[in-house]
């Protein structure tokens, strides 16, 4: 598995070769993100033609930004960055009402693992991830399944870390208690 | 944990666009409408400063001129910017054409100006000028950075090529 610090140098290179204009690097950037961003995207809207369609709104919006970007270690904070502010810009009513539940956490309290022991019904628990408020599961979505670190997140949803903290606890503690429900 | 699988066509949409928007011709279009624009402004813009007898509705006309020339300008480099925006290879090739368009364009004037011994081709030549310098300077700098952008690849590429090999 890749360390972090390998990922951040590959992210830096990919948006290097990017921004010297080599169609090989952009090939290799929707290689290597069409899918993460799909996923992410396809998770939030619950939907596939909005998911596409939202999709490529995304990568306008990437081919028109990269030139811009200083840092190209923050490349997947950067990605799905713009993915949640697309995101925000079609589904601003939906963001509007889970807004404003943000609680203080300590750092302890968030585990650092996905709770793949404690799971044996993945199809549940993709259905009780699509009921959790928008803002839950764009933390959820990001820490657990796209591996994006505290940092990394609060830098993509432009919110403390502290925030975050708050949203995977809450979102964790509502995900399981939609699974218990459900099963 | 599965994530959900993008359509098997989604790549190709975004290789498609991709293309799309990173087409050299439709950006070398806007450089070309931005050095057109410039010229075409500047040679209002010297008439009107250099011909101060000419008829008031005539002078009206080129100053409408003026702004629309001036109206393209900002049209186009906006575009670049932020739509059709240059990546470093391009912004080379833009630089390129923009220092060669501007140097025939001061040249030219130059001439017009010998031939004719009027004052406003030399007004045009002095307009030139400044566009030239900028355009050397924009070709500079899309080289300088290139050069930067290019000497972190390699180096990125041989300590990633190190890791592997590890």
């Amino acid at each position: 598995m890749p360390t972090i610090d390998s990922r951040s140098l590959d992210d830096e290179l990919l948006t290097i070769r990017c921004q010297l204009g080599e169609a090989a690097g952009f090939e290799d950037l929707i290689a290597r993100w069409h899918g993460p961003l799909w996923a992410f995207v396809r998770r939030l809207t619950g939907d596939d033609d909005a998911a596409r369609e939202i999709l490529q709104d995304v990568w306008l919006r990437v081919i028109r930004g990269i030139p811009r970007l200083r840092d190209g270690s923050k490349l997947r904070a950067w990605l799905f960055g713009i993915a949640r502010r697309t995101l925000m810009d079609r589904l601003r009513d939906q963001y509007a009402r889970t807004r404003a539940l943000d609680l203080d956490v300590d750092v302890d309290e968030i585990p650092t693992e996905p709770p793949a022991d404690e799971i044996d019904d993945w199809d549940g628990l993709e259905r009780a991830l699509q009921q959790l408020p928008l803002l839950d599961r764009e933390a959820i979505t990001l820490f657990y399944l796209q591996e994006l670190s505290l940092n990394e997140i609060a830098e993509a949803l432009k919110v403390p870390v502290g925030t975050v903290k708050s949203r995977l606890f809450r979102g964790r503690r509502l995900l399981r208690q939609r699974m218990s429900e459900g099963g | 944990m599965t994530h959900p699988t993008p359509p098997a066509t989604l790549a190709d949409d975004l290789r498609r666009l991709t293309a799309l928007e990173l087409s050299l011709p439709s950006r070398l279009g806007y450089v070309a409408l931005l050095l057109a624009a410039s010229a075409m402004s500047a040679i209002v813009i010297a008439l009107l400063v250099t011909e101060p007898a000419l008829p008031m509705r005539t002078s009206m006309a080129l100053g409408v001129m003026a702004v629309i020339g001036v109206s393209w300008l900002i049209f186009a480099a906006w575009v670049l910017t932020r739509k059709r925006v240059l990546l470093g290879s391009h912004r080379i090739v833009a630089g390129r054409l923009a220092v060669a368009f501007s140097a025939v364009f001061v040249i030219g004037a130059v001439a017009v100006g010998w031939t004719t011994s009027k004052a406003s081709p030399y007004a045009a030549a002095a307009m030139g000028a400044v566009m030239l310098s900028v355009a050397v300077t924009i070709l500079a700098r899309a080289k300088r950075q290139f050069a930067r952008l290019s000497k972190r690849r390699d180096e990125l590429q041989r300590l990633l090529g190190q890791e592997e090999d590890r």
